[in-house]
């Protein structure tokens, strides 16, 4: 029985959808619910041995999962711990994995794909502009508002924290109409409670336990120890996820995959500024830094990272970007400093050649 | 030792390797990591110039105090020495944390997040973060933190931090190369203290047991356990009873008590002696240890010892020659 369907527009691996891709995607829902007269009947698969059959299989082992999510203590522990986002990571890791060595085809990414790929239309969104029009707008409700009228409501919602006594989902409604913003609520509440911070873990082994014994494969890895005898230590690269992006598993999936070919992997942490960044890869020394960007900022915080790195005397480490970055995007990049890019589709093993290419050339 | 050779080799030094050591002691970061990076390397000509960047330094080295802290995954080390460090540096203390990684494949790199869970240190100026991933170099990474311990040092910082996982070689290595060492521990109540390992517990000069607010009562009991275990062995120290305290760095409560215990530690070995003597001890051993994998490098790469070696471990394993014998035997070959 579907319960609900959610389609993905054709772009949104590329950048964030325009309302062409977006129509698209919806009217793709519309014709399933106009043309099919699927919704005419409540479970059209049912009888079907086969469904019926993969239906059983995948309760079991969701129910096996959350056996063990229970032994756990429930999943607030599970996520506190670590271990719910490392099983997407695992799972990320293996996929890509399989999809990169070809084990599992997807039409077009990576078997029938063309030559020649035509460019299309995305949407390019000025980050500037954004940002100025976000500010613009919290300054006006700042001046609007009920100063003394917020500042009491943040501080009813602190002492209730600090108490235990109120409702603290009524009265941070109570504060936002009053029109207290996202993250002055979330600053009266932490400074009772603290702020959560992600126990942040990695996996190895995922990765190159698909590909390992593959010619391509071992040919790099090879490659990788003979840079490390002729350099005298491993490639060693940051992951950087700058700005607000939150999105780290493909950051992750590389890091596992890079460690796996030999790389020495220096992960940053989430909502880095370009200038932490550049302190971290200059602190630890690295050959160098991969940006991840999946929201659409490394127009702005890519040529800042390379800004920072020579404002901080690491002009000799190279900068590359990987995620979702769009063609348009490319030739701005390069001129901003980035030694290669890696857009959506790119196998990992082509970019691990890439960048140590890129390092054997900076290093002269 | 002839005087003035160590003068001697800092004139060698290159103008490269100069420009390293001056920017090392003026401070700069860029030159620092560059400079641990020059020690960690694996390539006999980096070795050979880290030597000489060492030597140059070494004058402007010993002034800080080096602490150790170890502690199976999960003991909060990362969150302990982040409230540790910031608060040394409201104390106007300049900090550097140097993390050890002893866990990664053989052929595999390691990933690194010691930053990610440490990020509010590593965005003060006064801290210096530096996680090492473990390589099969001679001696191993932990040898090269006291490499690197001795160069953060000459960089002014005044407080040197050793983090280490709780397994395997890497903390005794690492006890053996500071000032103090400091276990971390859980409130794990009902857990026997047998179930730790008695080397550890030797080792210790303070042992700390962490995340006390999650269980007051259990964290009674287990810092009363810590006393009992350690009440029973003989101090190391004559000078000195390693204490058992309990703090929480997650609430940051009891890091001001744990630096009066580094303090307390520091002022019952200095007037004695035993704080040099302890040092001075490190140094040799560690000279020793150098000497030991010197040699047998050596050893193994000699060619009559390469030609030979296989004929006598058949012996041995056949249970012709005895090991003795064969070992004399081999060894004679270096002789000639």
């Amino acid at each position: 029985m579907v319960q609900s369907l959610h389609t993905n527009a054709l772009d949104e691996a590329i950048a964030l959808p325009t309302e062409f891709s977006s129509r698209i995607a919806r009217n793709t829902q519309l014709i399933i619910q106009e043309e099919t007269h699927i919704t005419n009947v409540v479970d059209p698969w049912a009888g079907s041995y086969m469904m019926e059959k993969l239906t059983q299989d995948m309760a079991d082992k969701a129910w096996g999962i959350i056996q063990e999510i229970e032994a756990m203590g429930g999943m607030t522990k599970a996520v506190e711990s670590g271990w719910a986002k490392m099983q997407v990571e695992t799972c990320a890791a293996d996929k890509q994995a399989r999809i990169d060595s070809g084990k599992d085809v997807i039409v077009g990414v990576n078997k029938y794909k063309l030559a020649k790929e035509d460019a299309i239309d995305i949407l390019d969104i000025d980050n500037h502009a954004v940002r100025d029009s976000q500010i613009a707008r919290l300054k006006q409700i700042r001046a609007t508002r009920d100063s003394a009228a917020v500042n009491a409501a943040l501080e009813a919602l602190t002492k209730a924290a600090e108490t235990g006594e109120g409702n603290l989902l009524d009265l941070t409604v109570k504060a936002m109409r009053l029109r207290a913003t996202v993250g002055e609520v979330s600053d009266a509440l932490e400074k009772i409670f603290g702020r959560f911070r992600a126990n942040n873990q990695t996996i190895s082994g995922v990765y190159g336990g698909v590909v390992e014994g593959q010619e391509s494969w071992e040919k790099i890895k090879a490659d990788v120890a003979r840079f490390a005898e002729e350099e005298g230590r491993r490639p060693r690269i940051m992951i950087a996820k700058l700005g607000q992006d939150g999105h780290d598993r493909g950051a992750k999936v590389v890091a596992t995959a890079y460690a796996d070919l030999g790389f020495d992997i220096d992960m940053g942490p989430l909502f880095q500024t370009p200038e932490e960044a550049a302190r971290q890869a200059i602190e630890n020394d690295v050959h160098a830094v991969g940006v991840s960007s999946l929201a659409a900022g490394h127009k702005t915080l890519l040529p800042q990272l390379v800004k920072a790195l020579k404002d901080q005397g690491g002009d000799d480490i190279i900068v590359f970007a990987g995620g979702v970055i769009p063609a348009q995007d490319y030739d701005y990049l390069y001129n901003a400093g980035a030694k290669a890019i890696f857009g959506p589709g790119t196998r990992i093993e082509d970019s691990a050649i890439k960048v140590i290419e890129e390092i054997r050339k900076a290093r002269g | 030792m002839h005087p003035g050779e160590a003068a001697v080799l800092a004139h060698s030094l290159s103008a490269v390797d100069q420009a390293l050591v001056d920017g090392v002691l003026a401070g700069q970061r860029r030159a620092l990591a560059k400079a641990i990076t020059l020690i960690e390397s694996t390539r006999p000509d980096h070795q050979q110039r880290a030597q000489k960047v060492l030597n140059a330094l070494l004058p402007h080295t010993g002034k800080a105090i080096r602490i150790g802290i170890s502690g199976v995954p999960g003991a909060g080390k990362s969150t302990f020495i982040e409230a540790l460090g910031v608060w040394l540096i409201e104390q106007g203390k300049k900090l550097a944390v140097l993390a050890v990684d002893p866990s990664s494949s053989v052929s595999g790199g390691s990933i690194l997040g010691d930053k990610t869970r440490m990020e509010l240190l590593s965005q003060r100026e006064e801290a210096f973060i530096r996680p090492s991933p473990s390589s099969g170099s001679l001696g191993g990474v932990a040898e090269k933190s006291r490499e690197a311990m001795l160069l953060c040092e000459a960089s002014g910082y005044d407080v040197i931090i050793i983090e280490t996982v709780g397994v395997g070689q890497s903390e005794t290595t690492v006890a053996g190369m500071v000032d103090m060492f400091c276990l971390l521990q859980l409130p794990n109540a009902g857990d026997d203290l047998q179930a730790i390992k008695k080397g550890i517990v030797e080792i210790a000069d303070m042992v700390v047991i962490n995340k006390a607010d999650i269980d007051r009562q259990a964290t009674a009991v287990v810092r009363a356990q810590w006393h009992n275990a350690l009440h029973m062995l003989r101090p190391a120290s004559p000078n000195w009873a390693p204490p058992v305290i309990a703090l929480s760095a997650l609430h940051k409560e009891g890091i001001a008590e744990f630096w009066d215990q580094v303090e307390k530690y520091q002022s019952a070995l200095q007037p004695t002696g035993e704080f040099a003597a302890k040092r001075q001890h490190q140094a040799l051993s560690w000279m020793w240890q150098m000497i030991d994998s010197g040699l047998r490098q050596h050893f193994r790469l000699h060619p009559r010892v390469q030609e030979n070696l296989p004929a006598f471990t058949r012996s041995v394993e056949q249970g012709h020659t005895t090991p003795a014998a064969a070992a004399y035997a081999l060894l004679d070959y270096l002789k000639h």
